[in-house]
């Protein structure tokens, strides 16, 4: 049957993180939104590890609150440890982490969706998509039920025929315990889109009160949390309270009764262990075939890449208060099941441990996300978005912000009006998807501060000034949280003004903040101001020198982003452009000049030539 | 279409010595940098005549400038065009202020480019533009390629490379805060940089373009007091042209003047005389000399035609060997027509002239070019390696080492350290071509355990 008549505006397939954020985006800009999810008991599941934030992704989890997202706050609400990373190494890199409750976190968000306005959320497993002459008009279910929408976002992470492997034993699923999409890889796949595999691997977890924490190292969260929401701009009932129904949702005050996680390592046993069955794990006997990431290797690839390392830090993380179950951090594998649990046995404080569920690794498909507008729109099939995993990215906050932003513009491209663009120099979500729509990615694709070249400017604290154009320009914000905002920038700028004009003993105020740094004096009025203004009044006048000079190097850049390339430009009719040039931009199909020039292979005189070519009035304007 | 934001300059006539040479300058900024230069933006559409002078005050060259305002230049754009004396060095010296002050060198085609997006062309022009860019970036990326397989490119990736290894070493700790990784250890990074600083250094150093813009061919005027070592200075200069007059920090001791030859820079140093039995203050004097004249690229001694030979100290025999010593004969008004009264030492080739009356300077001129053309380097690819841009994208390199170093010696927050690196491997990019951040990631995974 055909469930609807009027189509949703938005249909999101799959309520993982990307999924629930691309369906609230998409619900509070007032579109019409169906949320299908193969399992309502799973949404927002943390398949991985307990925990939202760290390095890089912190960052982008404040940017996902400066966009209205609700990862940030759901974290908060939920948190049972929070410790803000990198306090040392200065303030553009630190970065907060929240161990979370995962039971909690689901509940309140299923909780959440199932409050918020213009939002239906459904039970079935998306079988296939509905196209209609080059453009996507629904989808199907394997309850042979069907649904129309004007748009469709995927979001279905690792479970496009997802295969889970422990040692030789292959279960199909994208996670333990779920189901996986098979048909709709097929679906995918008839209209041109390219799919890959790659792979993914996770660590047993175990049973607390098995465990000896006296022959671990505690580590505590910090006294005075950092948290990811903006609280000082946000109105305080978005905590626990939805606007429209006055139910209070799951959550505590944020930061209250934290726990600990407790650290171990491997032994020399551990490593004997591996070694001696290396032969068996899925991995290295050419069971896999999909491509693991670097940054996040199954302790088998560490004891054989590092072999001269003799252990390794093992970090048990509590999955919840309501819960006896640790996650190990760093024991991640595909071994036999025997293995995993001699494995185990060798570390200090497990030596008892009872294993809850196996360690596995899952091979999983994806789209190269080359193939998508820097909207997140297909470029093969018109009002199909893809956000999450199923682009290649690892991560809850990568998949989050990538569901925002899809969800977003799956509403743009209903209402007809121009998508939300996010540059690179603008925030960590920028370059995430321009890295991916551009580059495209060869192994799980996570966030590192590293990859933003302007990474200066990307201060956790002033996430929500960076996007005010975008959060003002397609209403993702309450009006009143948007004056608050507006009024904590201005007083950032009154304040950097100030700072750098007025004078005190020994030169004015900005030069002997950046000469004693930590510890400077400041101004009586300055220190009445909140937290988050005096941080950032002061990083801006301390890092003056260099934020300038970045912002110079942005503006030198932000030329050519500007300019657009009409989409059906023809590249191949150019006389002057290298051949090879032109079959990659037709393939790419870059949505700007600046997108076109970080292309492999295509150089700056491409460059120069487009530039003379979409000046000359075929087609071509201004952002 | 947006309108650049920057301003750019280049050179438009050929590079090598000819009579004039052609300087454009196009961009938002130029009627500025005109008043900045010549005190004040000369009048539209006007041949003037002006004294170029650098940003610390020196004369360059007197040229001729004439301003274009956006509504009639080629470029559409406010622009000028200066016409300096067609040495490479004047017109090098000039383009390098220019780009301390501000402006970019322009890309292949770029002013043609700029006149198209400005409508100064139609479309069946702009077909011929692109023929146009396209060959000449074909021309500029061979020649590029030229130059980076050459000792230049090797040594740049090889520096990149290493810079690679520390930024991974940074980056490590600032991106993997939690990670068991060993203890941070920034000696290393130290003593990297360091090497690499120094590497940079000899780059430039060794640099055709760089040593010689700079210093000139080191040329040291040297003889016994009264032998007319300073009217053979006067002469010289006052024959030739010359670009830069006083350097400050030169020792009072020495006059100093720099000179155009030929296609060469000279920097001309005149030395106390060498008094066979000097007081206590003259034998410091002299002992300074001898030190100047063993620095020297060439020396030039001076000698009187109508006098015997006098007595040279002990520890200057050694060091005017014939392939960089030239004796210059003065006097030679004075004989009159008699032979000069003393054979030549160590058959030193040997020019005969008159400081006074200016006979012979010509072929003075001439055996010092000669002199000069045989220092450069002939067939060495690095010889031409270095161009004014590569010298400004080492200088920037330099600098941003000069920060991190610092920073590393008051240990500074770790991000504004990498930042100074990814400025030093943006400049390096600049050269062999930019740098992909996966590079520094690989580098980073394998050579620390990442994962938990």
């Amino acid at each position: 049957m055909v469930y609807n008549k009027i189509p949703f505006d938005v249909i999101v397939c799959g309520a993982g993180h990307a999924g629930v954020e691309a369906a609230l985006a998409a619900s509070r800009m007032g579109a019409s939104t169906l949320l299908l999810t193969g399992n309502i008991d799973t949404i927002a599941q943390m398949s991985c590890n307990p925990a939202i934030g760290g390095q890089a992704k912190g960052q982008m989890v404040r940017e996902i609150d400066a966009l209205g997202g609700e990862m940030a706050i759901n974290a908060d609400v939920t948190g049972i440890q929070f410790r803000l990373l990198n306090e040392s190494k200065g303030q553009a890199v630190q970065a907060p982490r929240a161990q979370c409750d995962k039971k909690a976190y689901q509940f309140r968000l299923k909780h959440t969706l199932e409050l918020q306005k213009n939002l239906q959320v459904f039970q079935a497993t998306v079988t296939g998509l509905i196209f209609q002459s080059g453009k996507v008009v629904g989808c199907q279910t394997n309850l042979e039920i069907d649904f129309t929408g004007l748009t469709v976002v995927i979001t279905t992470g690792t479970f496009l025929r997802g295969l889970m492997h422990i040692g030789q034993n292959k279960t199909e699923g994208g996670r333990m315990g779920d189901f996986s999409a098979k048909s709709l890889s097929g679906s995918l796949m008839e209209a041109g889109i390219q799919l890959e595999r790659l792979k993914t691997g996770t660590p047993p977890r175990l049973l607390g009160r098995s465990l000896d924490f006296s022959k671990m190292v505690e580590q505590k969260g910090d006294a005075n949390p950092t948290f990811f929401a903006f609280h000082d701009t946000r109105d305080p009932e978005d905590m626990f309270h939805v606007e429209h129904s006055c139910e209070r949702r799951i959550g505590w005050a944020p930061g209250s009764k934290q726990v600990s996680c407790w650290m171990t390592h491997t032994t020399e046993q551990t490593a004997q262990l591996v070694r001696a069955n290396l032969h068996k794990s899925a991995m290295y006997s050419g069971e896999i075939k999909g491509v693991g990431p670097r940054y996040c290797p199954s302790i088998e690839d560490k004891f054989v890449r590092f072999a001269d390392k003799p252990r390794h830090l093992l970090f048990l993380e509590p999955e919840g208060r309501a819960t006896n179950e640790y996650y190990v951090n760093g024991l991640s594998t595909s071994l036999p099941f025997d293995v995993q649990l001699d494995l185990v046995h060798s570390v200090p404080g497990l030596e008892d441990a009872q294993i809850l569920r196996p360690a596995y690794a899952v091979e999983y498909d994806f789209a190269h996300p080359t193939q998508l507008f820097p909207s997140l729109e297909s470029k093969k099939v018109e009002n199909l978005f893809f956000a999450g995993q199923i682009n290649g990215t690892s991560g809850y906050e990568e998949a989050a912000a990538q569901g925002l932003v899809a969800g977003v513009n799956a509403v743009n491209k209903v209402r007809a009006t121009p998508p939300m663009l996010i540059q690179r120099n603008e925030g960590y979500i920028g370059v995430l998807i321009d890295d991916l729509v551009t580059k495209g990615t060869s192994e799980p694709y996570r966030m590192f501060t590293s990859r933003a070249e302007h990474r200066l400017l990307f201060n956790h604290g002033s996430a929500e000034f960076r996007f005010l154009d975008h959060s003002t320009k397609y209403s993702l914000l309450s009006a009143n949280r948007l004056l608050n905002i507006k009024s904590k920038q201005s007083a950032v700028l009154r304040w950097v003004d100030f700072l750098e004009r007025e004078r005190t003993q020994g030169g004015t105020w900005a030069e002997l903040i950046r000469r004693d740094r930590v510890g400077a004096a400041i101004p009586a009025g300055l220190s009445n101001e909140t937290k988050a203004i005096q941080e950032e009044v002061i990083y801006r006048v301390s890092y003056q020198g260099y934020l300038v000079r970045e912002q110079k190097q942005v503006e030198k850049l932000s030329q050519i982003e500007k300019i657009r390339i009409p989409h059906d430009f023809n590249y191949l009719s150019i006389s002057g452009l290298r051949k090879e040039s032109a079959l990659k931009l037709a393939d790419f199909k870059p949505m700007t000049l600046g997108q076109a020039s970080r292309i492999s292979g295509v150089n700056p005189s491409d460059i120069s030539i487009l530039m003379v070519m979409i000046g000359s009035g075929r087609g071509g304007d201004i952002v | 279409m947006p309108r650049p934001a920057d301003t750019i300059a280049a050179l438009a006539t050929p590079a090598g010595t000819a009579a004039l040479a052609l300087l454009r300058i196009s961009g938002p900024d130029t009627s500025r940098l005109a008043a900045e230069i010549f005190g004040a933006t000369p009048p539209p559409r006007t041949a003037r005549r002006g004294d170029y002078r650098a940003r610390g005050g020196a004369l360059v060259d007197d040229v001729l400038c004439i301003f274009f305002p956006e509504s009639g230049s080629y470029t559409g754009e406010d622009a000028l065009e200066i016409s300096c004396h067609g040495n490479p060095f004047i017109a090098q010296a000039i383009l390098e202020d220019l780009f301390a002050r501000g402006c970019r060198p322009a890309g292949p085609g770029e002013f043609t480019q700029r006149a198209f997006l400005n409508g100064r062309m139609d479309l069946s022009q702009a077909e011929a533009v692109m023929d146009l860019i396209h060959a000449r970036s074909e021309r500029a990326l061979a020649a590029a390629n030229h130059l980076l397989r050459g000792g230049l490119g090797r040594r740049l990736n090889d520096l990149t490379e290493r810079l690679l290894v520390a930024l991974a070493r940074i980056e490590a700790y600032i991106d993997f805060p939690d990670e068991d990784l060993p203890p941070e250890d920034r000696a290393i990074v130290r003593q990297a940089l360091e090497t690499i600083a120094r590497e940079t250094d000899r780059l430039l150093a060794t640099s055709h373009y760089g040593e010689l813009l700079r210093d000139g061919i080191k040329t040291v005027i040297i003889g016994a007091p009264n032998a007319g070592k300073s009217s053979l200075l006067n002469c010289l200069v006052g024959h030739e042209r010359a670009i830069v007059s006083p350097e400050p920090g030169t020792t009072r001791d020495f006059i100093e003047e720099r000179m155009i030859v030929g296609p060469h820079c000279l920097r001309l140093i005149d030395t106390a005389g060498l008094n066979p039995a000097p007081g206590a203050i003259e034998q410091l004097g002299m002992a300074k000399s001898l030190e100047r004249a063993a620095e020297a690229d060439l020396i030039l001694l001076v000698l009187e035609a109508n006098r015997p030979l006098p007595a040279l100290p002990e520890t200057l025999k050694s060091i005017i060997t014939p392939t960089r010593t030239l004796a210059v004969v003065n006097k030679i008004d004075l004989l009159q027509g008699r032979p000069i009264g003393f054979a030549m030492p160590d058959d030193l080739p040997a020019v005969n002239v008159s400081a006074l009356t200016g006979t012979g300077i010509d072929d003075l001129v001439l055996a010092i070019t000669r002199f000069a053309d045989s220092f450069q380097p002939v067939g060495k690819e690095d010889a031409i390696a270095i161009n004014a841009r590569h010298a400004d994208a080492l200088e920037r390199a330099r600098a941003c080492l000069r920060d991190a170093l610092e920073k590393l010696a008051s240990d500074g927050p770790a991000e504004l350290l990498a930042s100074d690196l990814r400025g030093t491997l943006g400049a390096f990019g600049e050269i062999v071509g930019k740098v992909d951040n996966e590079r520094m990631l690989d580098h980073l995974f394998s050579s620390f355990c990442i994962g938990k």
